[in-house]
């Protein structure tokens, strides 16, 4: 049994982490070995203190550096400080190819040394902007294309990262050696074997990696990695072994807690146990040391695999939590959600920059029709194109802000679940208990009160609570309506026979505003004993909400029906919204108005969710 | 019958005293402000029902119930909103009213108050609640009331609860089986915040026992029982494992 669970836990572990060594997008330059490098960083830092005059050929000399000294030691995070100043510098000169290269130097800042997506990606599309207004840097801008993919691959976006990648090996020939290793990293993240394996070995015959062992290293521990997964053991442990041979040679720190953690899952491929726990254990060390949270993700996933290989499942347990809280706080939704939103902001921002040129184009087309009535139909062709543009432009922009939309209705929800006017209302009919001697009745209403107000409170938390919980909230609520307008109403609830009305979900306090209606709109006026019933129901796999008066009907106090919502409706109808764009549901509010002095009906139905 | 009204607040007394009036004609009231003048005053008059606020000026009502040496009577503490005193209670088992009292509510404790159901074990149940709120981490302890009075459990050593209708089977990590009077769902509100998930209509979980989760839908916890986890809840488990 306990093989058994080994093997559960191995196939349900596996497909979510794989270990390539994500390679920084940097145009190739010729290896150099670590101290060497080093000497050249020094000396790069010597050029800088002596060159007294801040022209371009400082800016790339800083920007050169930042890279350079970057890749050398990405936990140095007084990097920033350096490349901000550079872009300061750069933009006073207004040097465009500086600037955006300093740009683009920030993002990667933020994305290796501070593992923080948001900002890299802000720089990112500030350098592509640039880039897009001067087709002259368009030849220097490629890898900032490449860096964008490297984040989606970061955040498992892997089709727009092909995407990006793709464009990069079509245009820029420096590039082709990264552009063609991410491509690689990324089928194999999508388990497309086959062509992992042929572009590792693609990128491996390049002429560009023969001059670099770092990339040879990586590449070979990537493609080791692939090997595994493809039931290649023998093939996964030589290219394990080639990698670190390299990496032994030549010093090279960057790639090592990467190339152990594969090594790692060679050796447990190949069921050498001590071997692969050394290796994941050493590289969750160097990892550590780094920093680096994607690394160390990576890490604790493969001795997770390590240890339930071995049998040792409270070890595994433990590694494969502290796997998944990393994994949760470097990609959850949030995250995504906010690279996405934008993303999208900036394609709008694009398309209305080029909207606002084609504007300007029509203005002259339009003069040149004057002359030639042929132009005419070209104007209107050109006319359509831009109404199509634009048209979806604003969708787009709809779409981002759509998010932002959900957290704001949320809020304004809380606040309609308790009208300040019912808060003040309640406050009002006690003082006028009390003052007419009544304090027996002030005090019952008061305690009803508050404990109405300790639900409101309680249940608001919450996106959804049970039926069963908001039921009692309704009953309440309806209880202490009654008991401040004695004689006004009676009330009714019917639950449909066989509902669960523990194990069903509702989001809070939905009905509430129209109950609320129907006894300040509804009956206001209603001479006799007015009645509310609410009923609850399945209907197929909806849940359907009623709230049926026979008051006055909502409209007709001022006596002509209105074409304003209330501001209840208009909350219930962007909350069944969302919970339809979220849950992919129909969800509906239907109000029927039954006539003048009959009444009205609410109908709200609910996609049916229960919590088991 | 006499009854002692222990709050810092007098206009709380009134509020209390008024909602006694109908039982007026057989009971004898009487009141305290400090813990001082409390512990006297129980010790010395013997009452049969203690309603206790939790904030007495300086001190609480814990301190009271620390000292004081006569508990036989049944006790209903009084409280406005204090959470970790509300949690203290509902892990003891031990009755509570939340200020501004409503009538019902009073009226339903005051009936089992006068019944001596209050009364049962309340020694060993005091004992748990003021070991729960003792500062510094003692391990928390519940009380689980079933059919010979009531049992006490540390929480770290309930495995899982099982719902059987209207009743609930505690399996704890020596082995042993408590069958209690409340509903599982008593249990899940109850325990919710120590490690607690429940991962089906009839089971709630210790995620500190779980030593594996099978894709086709069970957890095996450390006494070898599969307990299966619901479709719905199997992400919402996952995670919460996580972050044990």
């Amino acid at each position: 049994m306990y093989i058994h669970d080994s093997l559960t836990i191995d196939q349900t572990i596996a497909p979510m982490k794989r270990l390539l060594c994500m390679l920084s997008f940097v145009a190739i330059s010729p290896y150099v070995a670590a101290q060497q490098f080093q000497r050249e960083l020094d000396s790069l830092s010597q050029l800088m203190e002596t060159q007294s005059v801040t022209d371009t050929a400082t800016v790339d000399l800083r920007n050169h550096y930042t890279k350079q000294a970057l890749f050398a030691n990405p936990s140095d995070t007084t990097l920033l400080d350096f490349a901000e100043k550079t872009l300061e510098i750069s933009q006073k000169m207004g040097y465009g190819r500086g600037t955006m290269l300093a740009y683009e130097r920030m993002a990667l800042i933020y994305q290796y040394s501070f593992s923080n997506p948001y900002k890299a990606q802000e720089f990112y599309h500030k350098a592509l902007s640039l880039m897009e207004e001067d087709k002259k840097l368009q030849p220097y801008g490629w890898s900032i294309y490449g860096g964008i993919g490297t984040l989606y691959y970061e955040q498992e976006e892997y089709g727009k990262a092909l995407d990006f990648f793709k464009r990069v090996l079509k245009h820029d020939k420096n590039l082709e050696l990264t552009a063609t290793a991410n491509m690689a990293n990324i089928y194999g993240s999508i388990n497309q074997l086959d062509s992992a394996i042929l572009y590792y070995n693609k990128a491996l015959s390049l002429e560009q990696v023969k001059s670099n062992p770092t990339y040879k290293a990586n590449l070979h521990s990537n493609l080791s990695l692939i090997y595994g997964q493809d039931g290649q053991v023998d093939s996964a442990l030589v290219s394990a072994e080639k990698s670190m041979a390299l990496i032994d040679d030549y010093g090279i720190e960057f790639v090592r807690p990467t190339a152990y953690a594969n090594a790692s899952m060679a050796y447990l491929g190949n069921n050498d146990y001590e071997l692969a726990e050394k290796y994941a254990k050493l590289s969750l060390e160097l990892s550590d040391a780094q920093g680096n949270l994607f690394l160390q993700k990576s890490a604790w996933g493969t001795l997770a695999d390590v240890y339930a290989a071995k049998g040792d499942f409270s070890d595994a347990l433990e590694a494969y939590k502290k796997f998944s809280v990393l994994k949760d706080s470097l990609n959850g939704q949030n995250r995504r959600v906010e690279i996405n939103r934008k993303q999208l902001e900036f394609d709008f921002e694009k398309e209305r920059t080029v909207t606002k040129a084609e504007i300007e184009r029509q203005t002259t087309l339009k003069r040149a029709t004057l002359l030639g009535g042929g132009g005419l139909l070209l104007a209107s062709i050109f006319g359509f194109m831009l109404y199509k543009r634009r048209r979806d432009a604003v969708e787009q922009k709809k779409e981002a802000e759509f998010r932002a939309m959900v957290s704001d209705t949320e809020l304004k929800a809380l606040r309609a679940q308790m009208n300040p006017h019912f808060i003040f209302n309640s406050l009002n009919s006690i003082g006028d208990y009390i003052l007419k001697n009544d304090t027996g009745t002030a005090m019952e209403y008061l305690t009803k009160f508050a404990k109405l107000m300790r639900m409101v409170l309680e249940n608001s938390e919450f996106k959804e609570i049970p039926l069963e919980d908001d039921l009692k909230f309704l009953e309440l609520y309806l209880q202490v309506e009654a008991k401040r307008q004695p004689g006004r109403f009676t009330y009714g609830i019917t639950v449909e026979e066989g509902l669960d009305v523990q194990n069903i979900l509702v989001p809070p306090l939905l009905l509430q505003p129209f109950i609320e209606n129907s006894i300040w709109h509804g009956f206001a006026q209603k001479s006799e004993q007015g009645h509310i019933s609410i009923g609850i129901a399945k209907q197929g796999d909806m849940l359907l909400c009623t709230v049926d008066d026979d008051g006055m009907g909502w409209q007709a106090e001022s006596g002509v029906p209105t074409t304003k919502k209330s501001f209840g409706v208009a909350i219930t109808e962007s909350r069944l919204e969302i919970l339809n764009t979220q849950k992919n549901a129909e969800g509906k509010l239907n109000i029927t108005h039954k006539g003048r002095d009959k009444g009205t009906r609410v109908e709200v139905s609910l996609p049916l969710e229960t919590i088991f | 019958m006499t009854i002692a009204i222990i709050d810092d607040e007098q206009h709380c007394i009134d509020h209390l005293v008024h909602l006694l009036q109908p039982h007026m004609d057989h009971v004898e009231i009487v009141s305290f402000s400090t813990v001082d003048q409390a512990i006297k005053g129980v010790d010395s008059l013997r009452p049969d029902i203690v309603f206790l606020d939790v904030q007495l000026h300086d001190n609480t009502g814990f301190d009271f119930l620390s000292s004081v040496s006569y508990r036989d009577f049944s006790l209903i503490f009084t409280t406005a909103y204090e959470k970790y005193a509300i949690e203290a209670f509902k892990f003891s088992a031990i009755a509570y009213l939340l200020k501004p009292v409503d009538r019902d509510d009073f009226e339903f404790a005051f009936q089992k108050a006068m019944d001596k159901t209050e009364q049962a074990q309340l020694h060993e149940r005091i004992n748990v609640l003021l070991s729960n709120v003792s500062k510094g981490n003692s391990p928390k302890r519940i009380s689980v009331p079933h059919k010979e009075g009531y049992v006490f459990l540390l929480v770290d050593h309930v495995v899982r609860c099982q719902a059987d209708v209207n009743y609930t089977h505690i399996y704890t990590s020596d082995g042993k089986k408590y069958t209690a009077s409340k509903t599982l769902k008593h249990f899940e509100q109850l325990l919710a915040g120590h490690q607690f998930f429940r991962t089906h209509n009839s089971h709630l979980i210790n995620l500190g026992f779980v030593t594996s989760y099978h894709k086709n839908g069970y957890a095996v916890l450390s006494d070898g029982a599969k307990i299966e986890v619901s479709t719905r809840r199997r992400d919402a488990f996952i995670k919460a494992c996580a972050e044990v």
